[in-house]
């Protein structure tokens, strides 16, 4: 078994009363947080330092570490022989155990040690695509449990959308001493979609229109989860106006859709053909419209022959 | 490999929980969930003060502001204030997610994503009207 100086770790000395290690431990934490620092091997470390206040904040947990004799950190070591057999009685394999993991279990056997213990939560993302969300679907989680990896089949109803999150109870870690199954937590994002960006049930897409298309109006050929519908744009349709279809978006897990919106932007011809051009002429010599005007723009689109 | 079949629960409005089961899930004696009842930070869907039941959306910022209270060791009324933060960055998260889906592709930042939607065929009667132009 590899020694592990707690004191060392959170940097206080072996006489320190309960609120200087709680504070040397909040420092470290406060620095080495996954949260908080992106620094490589930080998380280690944030580790190392909980494993060292999780012991010497526990009066029995630091009392049987501190009945060992201080060794140099990693240094093997072998724990008093009578540990063993108090050890051993729960339910526990002796061998290989880390150091933290024996002290825990020695504490507890001193004190309450049958209470019952809820399973060990775990944690999943689950990454799936607009469609699927759509229509529902079943993934493959694989979990790790003590007693080796199980494969969960997870049926995603439809109606997720993004940063939603799954609870499947009872199936995380196994509960001890009469205790509850822990559950797992699944936290659902969607894939980015070519086309569509979702706001919880409601689809968005650019739809670019021609200048022509934008002033007189066009039925258009649009994309949808259900295949391509005809979208009527109204005639006076300016940039960024959005245009909804009604009951097209995703499916909301209630047996209603969210709305699927066409965000309009004109387009224009990167290079003009000889009559485009003339045309584009004639209507800058006719028209009066002019799109930075201050005033009601609906009055300034007026044609010039009206 | 095993494979087994379970059905899942969403997090959100449509379910509830009633205290002891939140305790349990979040990790927190019922005492804690009073205690945070107290400070307004969980409020709960009945005005039943003996059998409070809550929607099943504030499972999930609950269990993140009770992991974070282990990890720095921090009181109750600590959690109460950091479960504040908590649902008011997902709220946040939440508008940063609507404006970016309602706002045109090309005036985001770069990003992972949509690109503006063209029609195939109307792709191809323009390159071929380039194409004549270029004749």
């Amino acid at each position: 078994m590899k020694y592990k100086d707690y004191y060392a770790i959170l940097g206080v000395p072996r006489d320190a009363d309960e609120e200087a290690i709680k504070k040397a431990y909040r420092k470290l934490a406060r620095k080495y947080h996954p949260d908080v620092s992106r620094t490589p091997g930080s998380e280690s470390k944030f580790k190392e330092a909980a494993e060292a206040y999780a012991t010497l904040k526990d009066a029995a947990r630091r009392a049987a570490y501190d009945q060992l004799e201080p060794h140099g950190a990693g240094e093997e070591f072998a724990p008093p022989p009578q540990w063993r057999q108090a050890y051993a009685s729960t339910e526990h394999a002796f061998d290989d155990v880390e150091l933290a993991d024996l002290l825990a279990g020695l504490a507890a056997r001193r004190g309450a040690s049958r209470t019952p213990a809820h399973g060990h939560d775990y944690e999943a993302a689950a990454r799936i695509s607009l469609e699927e969300a759509h229509r529902g679907t079943t993934i493959n989680l694989d979990v790790m449990h003590e007693d080796g990896s199980r494969t969960l089949a997870v049926t995603i109803p439809p109606g997720a959308c993004e940063g939603q999150k799954l609870r499947l109870r009872g199936r995380g870690g196994k509960g001890r001493h009469g205790g509850s199954d822990g559950d797992i937590y699944l936290h659902i994002t969607l894939i980015p979609h070519p086309v569509w960006r979702a706001d919880r049930h409601d689809l968005y897409f650019d739809l670019a229109l021609s200048p022509w298309e934008a002033a007189l109006g066009a039925d258009v050929e649009v994309p949808s989860l259900d295949g391509p519908l005809m979208l009527t744009v109204p005639a006076g349709t300016r940039s960024g106006r959005k245009l909804r279809l009604r009951g097209r978006g995703l499916a909301t897990g209630h047996g209603q859709r969210g709305d699927l919106y066409a965000v309009t932007h004109i387009d224009v011809p990167a290079a003009l053909t000889a009559p485009e051009r003339a045309l584009f002429e004639q209507l800058r010599a006719q028209s009066r419209f002019n799109p930075r005007a201050i005033a009601n723009k609906e009055q300034s689109h007026e044609p010039a022959n009206a | 490999m095993n494979l087994q079949t379970h059905e899942s629960l969403w997090l959100d409005g449509r379910h509830t929980v009633d205290a002891p089961e939140l305790g349990r899930i979040c990790g927190l004696s019922s005492g804690e969930i009073l205690e945070l009842m107290e400070y307004g930070a969980l409020a709960p869907l009945n005005a039943q003060p003996q059998s409070p039941v809550f929607s099943a959306g504030c499972i999930a910022p609950l269990r993140q502001a009770a992991s974070i209270r282990g990890d720095f060791d921090l009181d109750i009324f600590t959690v109460a204030i950091l479960l504040g933060y908590i649902n008011r960055i997902a709220e946040l998260e939440r508008q940063l997610r609507a404006l970016h889906a309602q706002v045109p592709s090309h005036q985001h930042a770069q990003r992972e994503g949509p690109a503006v939607w063209h029609e195939a065929h109307a792709g191809r009667t323009e390159n071929r009207a380039r194409a004549a132009d270029q004749e």
